[in-house]
């Protein structure tokens, strides 16, 4: 892969919650389902970490189903391929990330929760301050979000 | 890879630095919130 590294399959398989032997069922689900053949599932299991180490690239065919794995959060991308797979994977890495971030409330009562807690390593000032940036880091996320949407032609709310 | 590729990888590029440093700040916070650490801070 030229876009996508290993560390990126490996943080996207974590965001889901699941386990090499999961990610290893997952692509092989996604090949049955479309007729396809792919080594064994003790096979997938040594490949798995070897693609997320970047000791080693995953054929064309494994990107693809990565891309069907991972459909969901694509949403429309893997539909004809309308991007390079490349693009598409790294886009949904990095969409995946942004949905599980914290909206601004949780952030702020984070604040408010360390802020109860006097602690020398870090001013309230220095909290607070880094409270404000990380909400003011998440409109910016919000309007990437926003810009990409529009790029892709896809419907916003 | 297209114009639109690039177009579209660029404005990723700039979503992942503000993901990045949200994922950042609140680990921080987390960390403070947790035990008085900050993350990666030992001894």
């Amino acid at each position: 892969m030229t876009d996508v590294t290993g560390e990126i399959l490996r943080r996207w398989r974590e965001g889901h919650g699941w386990d090499v032997p999961r990610m290893a069922r997952e692509l092989r689900k996604a090949a049955r389902d479309s007729g396809e053949d792919v080594a064994a599932h003790h096979g997938l299991v040594k490949m798995i970490p070897q693609w997320e180490r970047g000791g080693r690239a995953p054929r064309e065919r494994y990107r693809l189903l990565y891309l069907k794995v991972f459909a969901g959060t694509l949403g429309d991308l893997s539909d004809g391929m309308a991007l390079g797979t490349d693009v598409a994977l790294r886009l949904a890495e990095v969409r995946s990330r942004a949905a599980r971030l914290p909206a601004p409330g949780e952030i702020k009562a984070l604040e408010d929760a360390v802020l109860a807690r006097p602690r020398e390593s870090m001013t309230p000032a220095e909290i607070r301050a880094l409270a404000a940036e990380a909400i003011a880091h998440l409109h910016e996320v919000a309007g990437k979000l926003a810009e990409l949407s529009a790029l892709l032609g896809e419907d916003t709310p | 890879m297209s114009a639109r590729d690039d177009e579209i990888m660029r404005v990723v590029a700039e979503l992942d630095m503000h993901v990045a440093e949200v994922e950042a700040s609140v680990a921080t916070l987390k960390g403070l919130l947790a035990d008085g650490e900050l993350p990666g801070e030992e001894g």
